[in-house]
Formats: C-alpha cells, structure tokens, sequence
C-alpha cells in the first residue's frame, strides 16, 4: 500500500513559541499553526488544501517543503522519512518537491532575466551542466508552461512581464527540475480572474503530461473548482473534513465546509441564494478554544461542542469531518 | 494606483542598464554632479600634460617670485615657495582624489561584508558584528586618526589604511537594514525553496539587490574621505612628499599666505575640495533618486477641470444616452461621453473613451472589466483626482444639477466625500499605525466639516463604527490590533464619515479572504438598503458582482464593452468579451464544464489596436473589427453593446 502514496503525512504538528522567550514571558505559550494534520497523496493526485488565512496551511506546505521544521509527527515522501532530513538530503528532496508561491510580483528577483531565473536551480542542483542541455531543458520548461516561443522571454525581465506571464514563469523555474510534486501556494490569488483559468488548465496539463502530484492551497474553493481530486478543509490548524470533490461539494459535513461553499459566488444572478456568513475571524491560534475548536463561530454549535474535540470520522470510504453532530 | 501606473509606463527598456541611463539623464542633479566630477578626475589624470609647470622642481624660479599675484604666466598666482598655484591643484588634486577612492574602497568592502553577513545571518553574528559596528561608531575618528597618523609614519599608504578602516560604520547599517528587507522578500524564500545554499542566495538575491544602495553609500563616503584627508593635511599629519589640496592649504596656513594678502593660494585648493565634495553630494543624491524610485514624487493633481480637447463623438460616435428607466428611483449621477487621455512627454493615451452610465438612488453598479481598462482612471476623472498626467478630454459628470467636469477645484473639493467618497484599492493597508482607529475618523470628519460640533464629534465616530460593525470600545485601538476585514470596515466608516450619495468601492474585497469578502459584501448590501447609498463597485470579480449588483458596465481597452442590468449580463450577454469572461469565471453549479481563459492581455493603452479594441483577442472577429471601432448600439431594453455584430441582428 505505502507504494501507493508519494507522500504521507502522520500526526504533523509545527508550533511555534509566541514571542521571544525571556524572564518576563511565559515559555508556555505556542501557535498551533498546525496541530495533528494526517495526510495522504497518491501519484499524479490533486488536493485542494482550502481554509481562511491562519488556519495553517501556508505553515503546513513551507514544513513539507522543509523551510520549517516540524514539532511532531512524520512526512513520508516516496516512501522515505524526511521530517528531519539533513541539509544534504534536504537539497536531494528539493529536486523532486517544488513550490509555487502566491505573489508573482515579489517572488521573481527582479535583476534576473527569465533565463537566469529558470536556470538557476539546474546550477543549484549542479544539474544539466553542458550548456546545450541546460538551453534545451530552460527552453522546454518555459514551452510546457505555456511561454512560447521560448526566444521570446529569454532575456526579458519580469518587470516586462504581465502578472499571469511571471506566474508561468514561477512555474517553469519549478518545472525545470522535473519535480514529482509541486505545492501550490495560491497561485492564482493574485491574478485578475481572467487570467487564473489558464494558470489553472496549465497545472492541469502538467499532472495529465507529467503525472505530477499537486498540494493546491487556496482560501477560495471556487478557483480550484473541479481541477483538484480531493480537498481538505483546515481550520486552526486541524483538518476538519477531507473527502472527493464531488463528495465535499455536493454533500458537504461540517458546518465550516458548508459555510465556506455558501459564500463561495455563483455567477448567475438567478441563482441568490442564503449565504451562512461566519462571523468574526479565525480566532488567534494561541488560546484555542476549548472543547471543538470551531465551536465560537459554529452556527450549529450544541453544548457538547464546548466540551469535547471531536475527531474525524468517516462518511464514506473516501469521505471524513470531524463534527460531533454527526453521530446523529 | 498600480493601474495606471501600469497604463503610462511608456515601452520598456530592454535592459536595466539601459532604462537606469534613460532615468538618469532626466535627472539634472545627477548629471551636474556626474560632469563636475569627470572635469576633476580628467584634470587629475592628465595632470601632467595639463599643469603648466612642474610643482616639484624649482627651475626658473627667482627668490623675488613668493606670492606673486594672478598673471597671465601664473594664472592663480605663485605660493609660498613661488612654485605656480595652478600646478600643484591639478597634481593636488590626485592625490586627494586617490585618497579619497581608495579610503572609500576599503570603507564600503568592510562595511559592506559586515552589514550583509549580519543582516542575512542574524543571531549571535548579528549581534557581534552590530556591537562591533556601534563600538565603532561611538569612538570620535578625527582624534583616533590623528593619533594613528601621528604615531605610524604619515605616509600616503598609512593615510588611506587609516581612514578607510574607521570610516565603515554607517556603510554597515545602512547595508545590513537594506539586507533585512530584502532578505524577506519571497524570491528569496523561493531560492530557499529551489535548495540553494546561503552564498548562492547573497551572490545572487541579496547582493544584487543591496548594490543600488551601497553604489549611493560608496559615493557619500568617497566624499567624506577626501574631507578627512584634507583635514589631516592641514593639521600637518599629511604626507609631506604627496601634495593634496590639504597640503597645499597646509603650507598657505602656516606660511604667512593670510597676512600676505595671497588668497589665492587657500581659495584654489578650497575650491577644489569644495568642487568634489559638491559633485560627489549632487551625484549621490541623483542616484539614490533614480535608483529608489519612492522618492519619486507621485501624486494626485485635484483641480484640473475639464479641457475638452476633442469634440463630443469623433470615433466611436456617441449614441445620445437617454436617461433610462431602469429605476423608479430618481437619477444621482449622469455620466456622458466621459474620455480621460494621458499626456506623457507629448504622447497621448487614451484611458478612457466616450463612456456613458447612469446610477440612480440606491443603485449598486458593478464596474467590471480586467486590470488596465481604465475602470479606475473613469472612477478617479469621476471625483477629478486624476494623476498629473491625466486629464478630462471631454464629456460631462451631471451631479444635483451641476456639471463636474466644469467646477472649479474649490466646488469640487466641497462636493469630494460630502456627495461622492471613495473606498480606495488597498487603502486598509495605509491606515496610519501609530494613532488610534477612531482617533483617525475623527480627523476625517474634522477635515471634511471644518464646523462639525466638537461635542458630537465622539459620538458620531462610535455612530459610524457600530454602522460598519466595530464594537465602540475598538474605538481606541491601533490599527495593528485590527484585522484586515475590520481594517477594510474603518475604511468604509470612513468614506461614510460625511453622509455621501454615492460611494465608490475600488476593490475592496480583492485582498481579502472568502469569508471576510463575504461580510464586506454583506455590509455594503446592508448599508445601501439602511442609508439608500448608491454604490459603484469595481471589480475584476464578476462572481461578487452577480451576487450583489443591479447593473453592470464592462469595460475593456477604455471603452464601453456592455452596460445593462445584471440579468442580461449574465444571461444574454451580447459582447463576446463579458461571454468570455464569464467563461472565464468558475461555476461550482456546473460541474462539467471546463474553464477557459481569453487568450492575450488587455492592449496598453499607447498601443490601441485601430478598430475594435477587443479584436486581437476575439473568438468571433471578422475582418470589419480590425478595421472600425464599433459603435455603441442601444438595444430595447436599455442594454448597450458596442460590437459590430449585434449590427448584423446578432
């Protein structure tokens, strides 16, 4: 089974102290930015990681991708524990786990010509170094990620760019090591609307041609519509529900899916419907709220749900939230 | 107002070099201190071909010649040895400038391995280098140098080791703050992310980045140096045997050149140091300018009103827009034929062309279109906040019976907030933090109603906050204690402060996630129904707008693509633009379908196609649309569409 999976992820934890310790504070005080997140990816999968900003999915991909070091708990990656890889392994692994970031307008050094910048990791990696196999995989990269002809922005700079070409460029700098998975961190949030279907359908080509895996994250379950798999639902740190995208869409469990889906907008006029608005913001992670973490802002919320955390259960084989009233 | 800064930047340079030549031409400061200081370091180099005599051999001169006035054989005269004063500055120069250069070179190699190597690191070797830094800092140079000097032999070499290795201080801070800042930016998580080492990501991230200020820094420092060397010299701790303005002070001082009455012989090397210390400040100043493009004045022009430049309908012919009866409610604003033209060094951009809407009592209009197709230049000419560059070319903004376009920049300044007030894009984010949320209204309102009663004042700003949904006891909070989602809610409280008709939103919700956007949404909705606000809504988001609006212009390329009520645009829209943007748009209802994006970019504003603004990118463009612009055709039911194609009966 566990040849199955390109990456496992086991009872992950990443806190980090609040504040700096010292005499005068507290030692005892931590951000549960991610507190027991299970996770499993299959080859050539999309997952949508979706939740409102601080509930820990940024924190969870930089600690898959090794820029944090988890707390607790395991990643498995191509069946080989790499929670606490040395720097050594940890380069070795970066070839194979790319990231593309959300802001394509800070996330290009802007001294750097297209070419220098999808190049650079083939020298980082010591990889490609014949001058003519390094043309031709900085050329095929920046094609596959739709930049054609590649001549054209070789020696261009990003600020000569549009937002949707530099993000292609972020993704042709992550493609060029021919990674197996690639973590994307809002890629599209940045970019007019117009624009994101074709970041989009371009991630979509990639997993078809290249059978590459891809953790999406993203606070807006609209945009990945059904480009992902299966989608995870994180809430202060916690996955609250994971299932299929059909499953989670069409009959969602937890109350925060279901609110997040509510508001989601539906681009028909006809179709104004109810939306559950959440009040307030995601609480500070410091001092989590007793019992179900969501309790504060549930519009369900039963006594019971001060009391005890609930864990999540299955709905279906491939379906799980963790609400206490499901058991009804 | 990225927008419009994206619209004017005129075609871009094909290397940085080249564009930071172009930048620094335009800058007199820079180029003044660039040529005085080539003049200086061209008469220092050619010294010898150029100084009519040798200032170290005595030939030719008489025991008589001490002093001697300005003649034509000695053009500033003779020093104190008769020795030709014109001379030893040109040689003088020399050796101040190589001081001065090579004192500097030492100063910004070991400052700048400090500040970077303590801003990239951190930690304990921050705080070690830093420590060392301030150590430094708080030992006065001047004594310390004259100590050294006096104590080693003053030779020039000791003069330059001296002075370059005490003056680094600033060169390290000023390098270590510019490497923190960049330090965080993400391209340099992203090289982390690609798995490069350290000295990769400072060779190539940070170094490139920090260079810009430390060429500026280099500049200042090369000037402070020749200061210190001049100073040396004139206190007789300079090399004896190397003659620099400051020697040649020195030896006026000393020697009787006062009570001779030769005042040439302080004023010229004084003049030399004067002249390369002020090229050198003028030089840096220019660069740091043209390298940092914030100081760069940017604002907005108020007060420019209307030029009518061009005659109401040359091109794409104006259809004359009768008020329609989309509303019952009466007509607030009428706005016809609107056109806003960028002038930039001569060239001509036109924004915004010839639009027309209408925004009745309570009305909420979605103003859609993709980044760079002048919705917020139409929403700026709107309130006669246009950059300097830009200007109402023509049409008229019809407001309570009067013509905005034509009001004088007082009537207008009265009319800004009271009637009309604006939500700018990303305005949360320039909350000022070190005062109070609603220290910050009240000002707003004390701006706007210079009479307001000061006894109200406390309660109209917890009026106006509980109206946006911030408890009152928040009134006293720093804006860092408030979330994005109330941030944006102060910035609402605030365009309300002066009981507005209309509110502009410039997308207020783009930054924000999901579920904030949604109480944003929800506020607004709330407050136009309580306060019968009309509201225009800009957006790139047509999701947000279904949800919401009553009618939506689309824009593309400047001009009108389609006006109609929201039902139409949705479900009969006739422009193939708002058919592919709503293609664009990803539905959750319809499972099935697969998003496509429109092929292309938005033209640049400078570079309009010639007919249809839309054609390049259309699927349905025939041969006409390349040609003609199209004209802006009425159809019943109050829904404009300008394509060629609904001419043909769709």
């Amino acid at each position: 089974m566990a040849q199955d999976y390109i990456l496992e992820v086991r009872y992950l934890k990443k806190y980090f102290q609040a504040g700096r310790p010292g005499w005068f504070s507290r030692g005892d005080l931590f951000v549960h930015a991610v507190d027991d997140v299970d996770l499993q990816l299959k080859r050539g999968e999309v997952i949508a990681l979706v939740g409102e900003s601080g509930c820990g999915k940024s924190t969870l991909s930089l600690t898959l991708m090794g820029l944090e070091e988890a707390t607790e708990g395991t990643i498995l990656f191509e069946g080989r524990d790499i929670t606490h890889a040395s720097p050594k392994e940890r380069k070795e692994i970066r070839q194979r786990i790319q990231m593309v970031f959300q802001d394509p307008y800070e996330s290009l050094n802007p001294t750097q010509t297209i070419e220098e910048i999808v190049s650079e990791p083939l020298h980082v990696h010591g990889l490609a170094t014949n001058p003519e196999e390094r043309n031709d995989r900085v050329r095929r990269a920046l094609e596959d990620s739709g930049l054609k002809p590649a001549e054209d922005y070789l020696h261009r700079f990003p600020h000569q760019l549009s937002g949707g070409q530099r993000q292609r460029v972020v993704i042709a700098s992550a493609l060029v090591l021919e990674p197996h998975l690639l973590l994307a961190d809002e890629p599209v949030s940045m970019l007019d609307v117009s624009i994101r279907a074709e970041i989009i359908n371009l991630l979509a080509d990639l997993r078809q041609k290249r059978n590459i895996s891809v953790i999406f994250i993203t606070h807006d379950l609209g945009t990945v519509g059904y480009f992902a798999d299966r989608v995870a639902v994180m809430y202060l740190g916690r996955i609250v529900e994971i299932g299929t995208m059909g499953e989670v869409l069409k009959d969602p469990q937890h109350p925060y899916t279901k609110a997040l889906l509510s508001v989601i907008p539906v681009p028909n006029p006809r179709l104004r419907r109810k939306r559950i608005i959440l009040q307030g913001e995601t609480p500070n992670p410091i001092d989590l709220p007793k019992g179900c973490r969501f309790h504060p802002r549930c519009p369900v919320a039963i006594e019971a749900c001060k009391l005890s955390d609930p864990p999540l259960q299955k709905v279906s084989d491939t379906h799980s939230a963790a609400c206490l009233l499901l058991v009804r | 107002m990225a927008v419009q800064e994206l619209e004017l930047k005129p075609a871009v340079p094909s290397s940085p070099l080249l564009g930071f030549w172009n930048t620094f031409k335009k800058n007199r400061m820079a180029v003044v201190g660039l040529v005085m200081l080539v003049v200086i370091v061209f008469i220092a180099v050619f010294a010898d071909a150029l100084a009519p005599y040798d200032p170290k051999s005595y030939e030719g001169i008489q025991s008589g010649d001490v002093y001697n006035a300005p003649s034509a054989a000695h053009w500033f005269g003779t020093d104190d040895a008769g020795k030709d004063v014109l001379s030893s500055f040109m040689y003088g120069a020399r050796i101040s400038l190589i001081v001065g250069f090579f004192a500097a070179f030492i100063s910004i190699f070991i400052g700048g391995l400090f500040g970077i190597v303590a801003g990239f690191f951190g930690g304990r070797v921050e705080n070690f280098l830093m420590r060392f830094t301030d150590l430094m800092l708080v030992i006065p140079d001047l004594p310390l140098i004259v100590v050294i000097v006096a104590l080693t032999r003053p030779n020039l070499l000791n003069i330059i080791f001296v002075i370059g290795l005490l003056g680094w201080t600033t060169t390290a801070r000023i390098v270590r703050s510019q490497t923190l800042a960049v330090k965080s930016r993400k391209f340099v998580l992203r090289a982390r992310a690609i798995g490069a080492g350290n000295w990769h990501i400072i060779a190539n991230h940070i170094l490139p980045l920090v260079m810009p200020i430390l060429v500026v820094n280099a500049i200042l420092v090369i000037s402070l140096a020749i200061l210190s060397e001049s100073t040396l010299s004139f206190l007789g701790l300079g090399d004896p045997t190397a003659i620099s303005w400051g020697q040649m002070l020195n030896f006026a001082f000393g020697r009787g050149a006062m009570s001779a009455g030769a005042w040439w012989a302080l004023v010229v090397p004084g003049f030399g140091i004067v002249w390369v210390v002020l090229g050198l400040t003028l030089l840096g100043n220019g660069l740091e300018q043209v390298l940092n493009p914030r100081l760069e004045a940017h604002h907005l022009m108020p007060g420019r009103p209307t030029v009518q430049t061009e005659p109401v309908g040359d091109e794409s012919a104006s259809v004359e827009h009768k008020p329609t009866k989309r509303k019952e409610s009466p007509l607030l604003l009428d706005v016809r034929n609107l056109s806003v033209n960028y002038v930039n060094e001569g060239v001509v951009a036109k924004a915004v062309q010839n639009v027309s809407f209408q925004l009745h009592e309570g009305e909420l209009m979605g103003l859609v279109g993709e980044s760079g197709c002048g919705k917020t230049t139409l929403m700026m000419a709107l309130l006669r906040l246009l950059p300097a560059a830009g200007e109402i070319a023509n049409g008229h903004v019809y407001y309570g019976g009067r013509d905005l376009a034509m009001l004088t920049e007082e009537e207008m300044a009265d009319l800004r907030w009271k009637g009309i007030s604006i939500i700018f894009q990303g305005a949360m984010n320039a909350l000022n933090p070190v005062r109070t949320v609603g220290d910050q209204i009240r000002e707003a309102i004390s701006k706007h109603i210079p009479n307001y009663p000061p006894g109200t004042l406390e309660e109209r700003v917890v009026e106006l906050l509980e109206l946006v949904g911030i408890a009152a006891e928040h009134k006293d909070h720093f804006p860092h204690q408030y979330s994005g989602g109330m941030r944006q809610r102060v910035m609402i409280a605030m365009a309300l402060s002066c009981n507005p008709q209309i509110v502009i939103a410039d997308e207020p919700t783009t930054a924000l996630d999901v579920m904030i956007q949604a109480q944003i949404l929800e506020l607004l909705d709330n407050l136009r129904r309580k306060l019968g606000l009309a509201i225009i809504f800009v957006t790139h988001d047509l999701g947000v707008v279904a949800e919401m609006c009553d009618s939506v212009l689309v824009m593309y390329g400047g001009v009108t693509a389609e006006y109609a009520d929201v039902d139409t645009i949705y479900n009969a829209p006739l422009h193939p633009y708002t058919q592919e943007l709503l293609k664009a748009f990803p539905d959750l209802s319809k499972p099935e379908r697969k998003l496509t994006s429109i092929p292309g970019y938005p033209p640049k504003l400078n570079e309009l196609p010639p007919g249809c603004r839309f054609a390049p990118r259309c699927p349905q463009a025939f041969a006409r649309c390349s040609v003609e612009l199209p004209k802006l055709h009425e159809l019943a039911d109050a829904h404009f569409v300008s394509c060629h194609l609904v001419e043909n009966g769709k």
